[in-house]
């Protein structure tokens, strides 16, 4: 890549970064309104089962939701403006604090669920699209039509029954290393292998069609030399696409695979957050989570711009 | 390739073999019990505790002036023993010597005096002061006329008083609660608002590290000795998923296991599994509200039609698979010492007067509103009572909401039924009598039917203010009597819970409540896999 090119990524990494604050800013204004228009009040929740009225408007008053929701929304943006979410209704606890420990979890879970994913899935779209009308290229398409459409908490249950329960070879939850993260990392990775391997495939035979494969077949290119260098490359735009997507989403939290495997990600903590309605720890992991996404999405155009030349990003002059 | 085939076997076998040596029940921490709660403690400040997790993780942090033993009887704990006036309105505890916090520092009067004005105090924003609000000045405290609370007084180090504005039979019991456990004031300072994060008490364990949504891990506290823990410590995992845990549980990673519904034929008919079973009948119960304060249920034709058209036997055999004990009132059996007339409601299943009471009086093709939580066994149960309440004539809408929007929604009286159960805090009837039927606690306070019945208020009132025992057996008698007549709830069953140990768990006794167990009569055998 040329200085030039540098320069272009940076102004354009930093453009990203700067229409992040305003996106932010709307997405906690969006989530503020639903959460406040939602029927349910934490308050009733936080008090247990034999209240006084007292007890209420006192919690009430504390957590700010006496006041209008100008007031508490601008109070909100005060306390994010001084760099922190606040604390949890029920806990105490800093939710910053805890988004901290949670996220390096999530983003262990998501990478380990792509590095299974993206392997699997490219191999099983090359497979399909090369053996085409073949018994292995049959099997692969079952697996992907199995994959897309089974629900994850049905495989997370499944892979539990039989990697922990029967076979006994994997601990059925906690957080931790090769053999914690290696069910429900399996778990998020089927339907990701799927939809990859469609995609893929689809994509390769498109690519196998243009004129410049028959070109480089005329020129006497091996097969194996087309496919890597020429066809794969071509089909890679629409699979990186795929991969940035489901990676953005992993790492905002893969809820019910948490959840079901007690893995101590920010998926699991939303959820309980939600349930809780703890408005802070939602509030906390909603703007994580965009800001996550926004980052994956910004890094999936930039690799773009390295796989494909014709994509070019600009610095917007002109 | 052939090569590269056989690394990557290789490479596969060297992790199966590290899996396999890895999830084994002896990747644990030794001498440690590993129990499960449900869902993340909300926090663990005595003060703020409302929910059962968070209490069962702070009853083995912390300890009060009284506790209960297996019979429901309360005993010593901080206090060596009591004295209560002739007039029934001044209780004096003589501590015992030597009681440590955590920290080393020896629990006196002056702390109970301190934790119990915090609880109190509007700045700790307690939903748990109701437990004082008979104390002497603790009103003027409140509302900020008085700067301590004339009714608590620590007379000497070991010597610790408490006088209450009116004779109130179950105060005592009241001090076993959660909320009335001692805290160090020094620890509660330091901490600020991360005491219920980092909290120190005086009980069995201390708290090594709490994982908020992963686990709370306890160490024994080697300073305590009233008596000492068997176990080196006790670690809660979180684990809100049934069969999660219940994998966990057949794996050996998981020694004791209070089984959901979802695992309750599967283990009862386990015969290697059977024998190591505890039968907990819990103080509970279960009951669907009538919302009596406006048509058409404030009739109590309706009402009672409606509890006779409900085959509540055969749910709880059919449905509930027999995990329960019929209802006849309110209050559980092990509360009640008292016989009730059971002729004055309508207990046993009558399909055909309930038709007839329904059609008498014109409310054929009532429209009613049920409301339940988000809960797949709530549902299931208010679909089987649409379908016999459909019998009798009555057109039931169901409404499944999640389980805030559903408490907001009973405590404004919005439904006309729900499906709800409440658990006993303390062991006396006057917990499910009082703010469940006193025209006092309509709302969020535990009234949620409604039901005012002046009646009812003044005998639940003359039993918590009596101080001889067979006036307020009498009283709570005749209320119990009343309200079952007046059918605001249709009194379902009383809860039965089951345990299950793993074969090296050794002397666990499950309790009614929640707070009980201290963690103190459960020790590990040395186990062979």
């Amino acid at each position: 890549m040329s200085a030039c090119g540098g320069a272009t990524i940076r102004i354009y990494i930093l453009k990203r970064i700067l229409v992040l604050v305003p996106l932010l800013i709307s997405v906690t204004f969006v989530s503020f309104c639903l959460l406040k228009t939602l029927p349910g009040d934490p308050v009733y929740s936080m008090v247990g089962e034999r209240a006084t009225p007292e007890a209420i408007e006192s919690i009430r008053k504390e957590i700010g939701s006496d006041r209008d929701f100008m007031s508490q929304y601008a109070g909100y943006l005060g306390l994010l403006a001084g760099g922190n979410f606040g604390r949890s209704y029920y806990s105490n606890r800093d939710v910053l604090d805890d988004i901290a420990a949670k996220l390096p979890n999530t983003m262990k879970l998501a990478l380990a669920a792509m590095a299974i994913a993206i392997p699997c899935g490219l191999a099983a779209g090359m497979i399909m699209a090369y053996r085409r009308g073949s018994f292995i290229e049959r099997i692969a398409g079952m697996f992907t039509i199995g994959g897309v459409s089974l629900p994850v908490f049905w495989v997370g249950l499944m892979a539990m029954l039989v990697f922990s329960l029967e076979l006994r070879l994997l601990p059925p939850s906690g957080t931790g290393g090769f053999k914690f993260i290696a069910l429900p990392a399996l778990t998020l990775a089927v339907p990701a292998i799927s939809t990859l391997a469609r995609v893929a495939a689809a994509s390769i035979e498109e690519s196998m069609g243009l004129q410049f494969i028959r070109t480089a077949r005329a020129k006497g290119l091996s097969p194996l030399k087309i496919a890597i260098f020429h066809v794969t490359k071509n089909a890679l735009i629409p699979v990186v696409t795929i991969i940035g997507l489901e990676f953005g989403s992993y790492l905002s939290g893969a809820v019910v695979t948490e959840t079901i495997f007690g893995w101590d990600g920010i998926g699991r903590f939303a959820m309980q957050g939600i349930i809780m309605r703890d408005y802070p720890v939602i509030m906390g992991c909603i703007i994580t989570c965009t800001a996550v996404f926004v980052v994956m999405n910004m890094l999936t155009d930039i690799i773009y711009h390295y796989i494909d030349p014709r994509i070019r990003i600009h610095d917007g002059k002109g | 390739m052939p090569r590269l085939t056989f690394a990557l076997f290789r490479l596969a076998g060297l992790a199966l073999l590290f899996s396999i040596t890895s999830c084994s029940p002896e990747n644990r921490t030794n001498d440690y019990l590993y129990c499960r709660l449900n869902s993340n403690p909300s926090t663990l400040d005595p003060a703020l505790i409302t929910d059962v997790q968070a209490s069962v993780v702070a009853a083995k942090l912390f300890n009060g002036l009284v506790g209960l033993d297996a019979g429901l009887n309360v005993v010593p704990d901080i206090a060596e023993r009591w004295e209560i006036s002739p007039d029934g309105l001044t209780y004096r505890f003589r501590l015992k010597r030597g009681f440590l916090f955590a920290n080393g520092r020896e629990v006196t009067a002056h702390d109970f005096k301190y934790s119990f004005e915090r609880l109190l105090a509007t700045a700790t924003k307690s939903p748990n002061n109701w437990i004082f609000e008979n104390v002497e000045g603790a009103r003027a405290f409140r509302e900020g006329r008085a700067d301590e609370v004339g009714g608590l007084k620590a007379l000497g180090p070991y010597d610790f008083e408490i006088r209450i504005a009116r004779p109130f039979s179950p105060f005592l019991k009241m001090l076993t609660m959660t909320p009335a456990y001692v805290v160090p004031r020094e620890a509660v300072i330091a901490g600020g608002p991360d005491f219920a994060s980092h909290p120190m008490g005086t009980g069995p364990y201390i708290l090594e590290e709490w994982a908020p949504n992963r686990e709370v891990v306890l160490k024994r506290n080697e300073r305590y000795s009233n008596p000492a823990a068997h176990l080196k410590g006790i670690v809660f995992r979180i684990l809100p998923e049934d069969l999660t845990a219940f994998t966990e549980f057949e794996l050996g990673n998981l020694d004791i296991f209070q089984i959901p519904a979802s695992a309750y034929s599967k283990l009862r008919n386990d015969l290697r599994r059977k024998q190591y079973i505890e039968v907990l009948p819990g103080l509970n119960t279960y009951y669907l509200g009538l919302n009596t304060s406006r048509p058409p249920l404030d009739n109590p034709a309706l009402r009672r039609a409606i509890a006779f058209a409900i085959d509540r036997k055969k749910i709880l055999e059919k449905f509930y698979e027999g995990r329960g004990r019929l209802a006849d009132g309110p209050v559980p059996d092990a509360l009640r010492s008292w016989h009730l007339d059971k002729d004055r409601g309508p207990v046993e299943f009558n399909p055909v007067l309930a038709r007839q009471i329904v059609a008498d009086n014109g409310f054929s093709g009532v429209r009613l509103k049920l409301y339940v939580a988000a809960d797949q066994e709530a549902v299931d149960i208010a679909e089987i009572i649409q379908g016999y309440l459909a019998d009798a004539g009555l057109t039931i809408t169901i409404r499944q909401l999640e389980w805030s929007s559903y408490k907001q929604a009973i405590n404004n009286g919005e439904p006309d039924m729900f499906w709800l159960n409440w658990w006993a805090d303390y062991p006396d009837a006057e917990n499910f009598l009082f703010p469940l039927f006193h025209s006092a606690n309509i709302g969020p306070a535990g009234n949620r039917t409604r039901y005012a019945n002046k009646e009812v208020d003044r005998l639940i009132e003359l039993g918590q203010h009596a101080t001889d025992p067979a006036l307020r057996n009498r009283a709570y008698c005749e209320a119990e009597e009343k309200i079952i007549a007046d059918v605001p709830w249709v009194f379902f069953w009383h809860k039965t819970d089951y345990v299950v140990r793993q074969p090296w768990v050794e002397g666990l006794k499950v309790y009614e409540i929640y707070n009980m167990d201290k963690g103190l009569d459960v020790s590990l055998r040395r186990r062979n896999y």
